[in-house]
């Protein structure tokens, strides 16, 4: 029989330690520096210029007019990064995060600025308008009753 | 023969065509030959790119809907055994209403799948094409419509489909 010419490779690989990385018992491996991983939003900073959506290529992102936000769905999102470069007040980042396995691919881990946080914006940019409004009745009726 | 010889040559062998040597700047400086010819002579112009450099290699065929007529475009190698070659870009149009082009297959036979893709998604019609069947598009693609089309013959709006977005569903009471 003909010796196979691979067979002391595969002898001498036989007495050495396997070079795997057992995932869910030890640490995935390491991610680089400036790692694409799950894109995040910072709704304070944003100002609503819609520029990350004219660059998005995937459609991630959706304009709320009322509230002058972005919201995100990640579930499309290319991890590409021309929204955080395009960004021009640093509202958006990317982060190590890339264990986004999900059974719903509208999980909340995949949305950013949705549903109730909307309602809630909404609701405290009234307060802030209510708020603006008797203020500046108030000082009317001082400047009234002082002339 | 370089670009500006071919050019003398191609111009006084075909004095109605329109022959134009475009040069790119920096960082691939190159020099390239665009030739319009009328698609009744174009077979003949596509016969004497070959009987002038047997070797050409024929790259590909990019046709577009300009409006009134169909315009293709003829991407050539030539002379690439002398150092430079000289990039040939050689163009017909034909109009909207009677789009039919002569087929270079018999010149250059790896022109038979540019031009089943120009015949399925622009609606060009080649005359002696060896093959006309559909090359990209699926079996029960309607007929008539032409997906690079821009005008009527194009794509119709419920054709096209958008998964959507989260946001925009949940405005419209779903989910």
């Amino acid at each position: 029989m003909r010796v196979p010419p691979t067979l002391s490779t595969v002898l001498g690989n036989l007495f050495k330690k396997p070079a795997t990385n057992p995932f869910p018992k030890s640490d995935p491996v390491p991610v680089p520096e400036g790692f694409r991983g799950k894109l995040v939003y910072d709704v304070e900073k944003c100002v609503g210029c819609r520029l990350c959506i004219t660059v998005c290529p995937a459609g991630v992102i959706e304009y709320v007019p009322e509230v002058r936000k972005v919201t995100f769905w990640l579930g499309r999102c290319t991890f590409c990064a021309q929204c955080v470069d395009v960004c021009p007040v640093n509202a958006l980042s990317m982060s190590d995060e890339f264990l986004l396995a999900t059974a719903d691919k509208y999980d909340d881990n995949l949305r950013w600025f949705h549903g109730e946080e909307i309602e809630e914006f909404k609701r405290k940019l009234e307060e802030k308008k209510k708020a603006r409004e008797s203020f500046k009745k108030e000082a009317r009726k001082a400047v009234e009753s002082e002339g | 023969m370089n670009v500006d010889e071919f050019a003398k040559v191609f111009g006084e062998r075909f004095p109605d065509a329109e022959v134009r040597i475009s040069e790119n700047k920096q960082p691939h400086p190159r020099r390239r030959v665009w030739v319009t010819v009328g698609r009744d002579r174009f077979h003949e112009a596509m016969a004497f790119i070959k009987e002038l450099d047997p070797t050409a290699q024929f790259s590909i065929i990019i046709a577009r809907d300009a409006g009134e007529t169909l315009e293709a475009k003829y991407h050539l190698e030539l002379f690439w055994e002398d150092g430079e070659s000289v990039s040939l870009i050689i163009g017909t149009s034909a109009p909207k209403e009677n789009p039919t082009l002569p087929t270079v297959t018999d010149v250059f036979p790896s022109a038979l799948a540019y031009e089943r893709e120009v015949q399925e998604f622009l609606g060009i019609r080649y005359e002696g094409i060896p093959d006309p069947r559909r090359l990209f598009l699926p079996d029960d693609w309607p007929e008539g419509v032409y997906p690079l089309r821009l005008d009527d013959t194009g794509i119709k709006p419920e054709m096209v489909k958008n998964a959507g977005h989260p946001y925009s569903l949940k405005k419209e009471g779903e989910r």
